[in-house]
């Protein structure tokens, strides 16, 4: 029984990651309607900046928190004005596949800049290990499903209760209307993508404190492709609460079953639920109107 | 008497081209493409031979993401199906190469058809999703196959004698490819223009009106997904026996992007656009190197030492470039550029 809960409880703090980057997915989807599948890149681009200002610079726990969301904000605000403003008005195949090169070129730039050999992310205190109730959990580990409730909490009250949050969902409910409304269509997407890209750089460098930085950390952003399809593209907190899901799973997986399988878990579950609801779970109902 | 041009009889009808100009060319081009074996060297010989194997895969993808419109992120898995139902069924069934090459077409396509029945009820992007998992099931799958599939260490393929033909020359294997590559082209180009393509298509542009018309969207997009899925195939049976040993190693997912790149270059839904960029998109990466290696010093290092990475950027930036600047690719700067050679000194 303990091994189970201490399979529950490591789940929870990789799904906490994942669920950080699927709110990333769900929100361009929501503002923009297109997937940006440069997502995970992001995350392991911003992971390895503040990794470098944190061997530099000497960084404590907090000032890495903030440091990694505002790299991954600025990083997001780049590709947005730089790649993607452009793109608007193109058909959303030409705009997907954008963000697939986008993809690629980001995860062999971090490849040629810092090479291949993983790195330890030392950060004071992060590898404390804390007693509860029977388990030990890192305080890592910890602040990354904190990071992810607070996430969660801060989300939904921007997208209810703040003009540029309520402005944001109409433009996802309708664009043209929206703009009629004077909403800047494009000043959304910029916000979506700084929001989206802050979000996969908090989860890069929390993944990279507790697991080591290699340049596999991109796959952070295949391993939430599950949970956003689970949750629903246009479904953000959805999103966020599938990432724990799929991250369970797959401990218990890995754990019970065999380690193979750990690695396409997520991706057999979203096949099965595809099957049954293709909006996701907690998606809204696409109806076909002509 | 005769006061224009009439077409007398069902050949002149179907026959692909009636331009005595394309016919010339298209004859010419055939020619030089067989003696090239005497011409060229084996490196010059290897990297054609590629271009045709290749050829084919992209052929494959431009059905199903080209013509239907589905965006698939996951056909390296059907390449690997391919290269791996050709392998198991010539080193582990002892079959005929002949039929393990059949093989190497219909077990992808009918896994295509798996993969093509979420299609059915997915929305655009929500399928290249699964396509992406596809591919990794199959690659976590072969991992897990024990003896049967190789798992980690791979499968060594000999060169075969195919249909009394000897296949261990690099000559006699380049033949092979441009057979095979030459019925691909054929059979794409006719199915764009039957009822087939043009049911595709019109999914393509808008698959609710294509329905209102008629359109079955379960056969034609399960019918799109069967043929991509063999064509690629194939071209993963082709890979194989060119690299003489598969394991999942040689298929990156670097491929499936490889194989976007491709069609996006070349220009999305049509099958010239597919052979400019098969050759574009694989002579880029040597070019670029031998440009490297020309400058030399420090460069030329990192060329070999990041062969991977720089390959993969090249890629991208590609694909994001013609998106951005020119969607409809190297085939609409051919037009362009045939346009301005026709009607020169005039504009149009």
């Amino acid at each position: 029984m303990s091994y189970f809960i201490e399979l529950v409880a490591s789940g929870l703090a990789i799904g906490a990651v994942y669920g950080l980057v699927a709110m990333g997915f769900a929100v361009i989807y929501k503002a923009t309607g297109i997937i940006n599948f440069a997502q995970g890149e992001m995350g392991m681009l911003t992971a390895y900046t503040s990794w470098s200002i944190a061997v530099t610079l000497g960084t404590d726990a907090v000032s890495t928190v903030l440091v990694s969301i505002a790299v991954g904000a600025v990083l997001g605000l780049l590709c947005e004005r730089l790649i993607m403003r452009p793109m608007l008005g193109e058909p959303v195949l030409s705009v997907v596949l954008v963000t697939v090169g986008l993809a690629v070129v980001l995860r062999s730039v971090v490849t040629m800049i810092w090479g291949a050999a993983p790195h330890k992310f030392e950060v004071a205190g992060a590898d404390t290990i804390l007693q509860i109730g029977g388990i030990g959990v890192r305080t890592s580990q910890l602040t990354v499903v904190a990071m992810l409730l607070l996430a969660i909490a801060g989300f939904w009250y921007f997208l209810r209760h703040s003009r540029f949050g309520v402005a944001m969902r109409a433009a996802a409910a309708d664009e043209k209307t929206a703009r009629l409304m004077g909403v800047s269509t494009a000043r959304v997407q910029a916000v979506a993508w700084a929001a989206a890209s802050g979000l996969a750089g908090l989860a890069g460098a929390l993944f990279a404190v507790i697991y080591g930085l290699a340049p596999t950390i991109f796959e952070i952003g295949l391993k939430a492709f599950p949970a956003t399809v689970l949750g629903g593209f246009d479904s953000i907190l959805g999103s966020a609460a599938s990432g724990l899901i799929i991250g369970v799973l797959e401990n218990l997986v890995g754990g019970y079953l065999s380690s193979t399988l750990k690695e396409i878990a997520g991706f057999v579950l979203i096949l099965v639920v595809l099957m049954v609801r293709p909006f996701g779970l907690f998606g809204e109902k696409r109806i076909e109107r002509v | 008497m005769r006061s224009g041009f009439f077409k007398q009889g069902y050949g002149e009808l179907v026959v692909l081209t009636d331009s005595p100009g394309v016919q010339a060319w298209t004859a010419a081009l055939l020619i030089v493409m067989a003696v090239a074996p005497f011409l060229l060297s084996t490196y010059l010989l290897s990297h054609l031979t590629v271009i045709l194997f290749t050829l084919v895969g992209a052929l494959g993808l431009m059905v199903l993401t080209g013509f239907t419109g589905l965006i698939s992120l996951g056909h390296v898995g059907f390449l690997m199906l391919g290269g791996y139902a050709y392998a198991i069924g010539v080193t582990r069934m002892d079959l005929l190469p002949e039929v393990a090459l059949v093989l190497s077409a219909v077990v992808p396509a009918l896994f295509g058809l798996i993969v093509g029945i979420p299609s059915l009820r997915l929305h655009g992007l929500y399928l290249a999703i699964t396509t992406l998992a596809f591919a990794h099931i199959v690659s976590a799958t072969i991992l897990g196959g024990g003896t049967f599939t190789g798992a980690g260490s791979g499968i060594m393929v000999d060169r075969p004698v195919i249909l009394g033909m000897d296949l261990s020359s690099d000559e006699a294997f380049y033949w092979f490819c441009l057979a095979v590559c030459g019925f691909a082209v054929l059979a794409v180009l006719n199915l764009r223009r039957s009822y087939i393509g043009r049911a595709l298509m019109a999914i393509r542009d808008n698959d609710i009106a294509a329905r209102t018309m008629g359109i079955s969207l379960v056969r034609y997009k399960l019918l799109a997904f069967l043929i991509s899925a063999a064509l690629t195939g194939i071209a993963g049976a082709l890979m194989g026996i060119y690299m003489s040993f598969i394991s999942v190693e040689s298929f990156p997912f670097l491929l499936s992007i490889e194989a976007l790149a491709i069609i996006i270059v070349g220009g999305i839904g049509s099958v010239l656009g597919a052979v400019f960029g098969t050759i574009f998109i694989v002579t880029m990466p040597e070019l670029f190197a031998m440009l490297m290696s020309a400058i030399g010093g420090q460069l030329a290092d990192a060329m070999t030492t990041m062969a991977h990475e720089v390959k993969t950027i090249l890629y991208g930036v590609a694909i994001i470039a013609f998106l951005r600047f020119d969607p409809r690719g190297l085939r609409g700067i051919w037009h362009d550029l045939r346009h301005a050679w026709v009607f020169w000194p005039l504009r149009y």
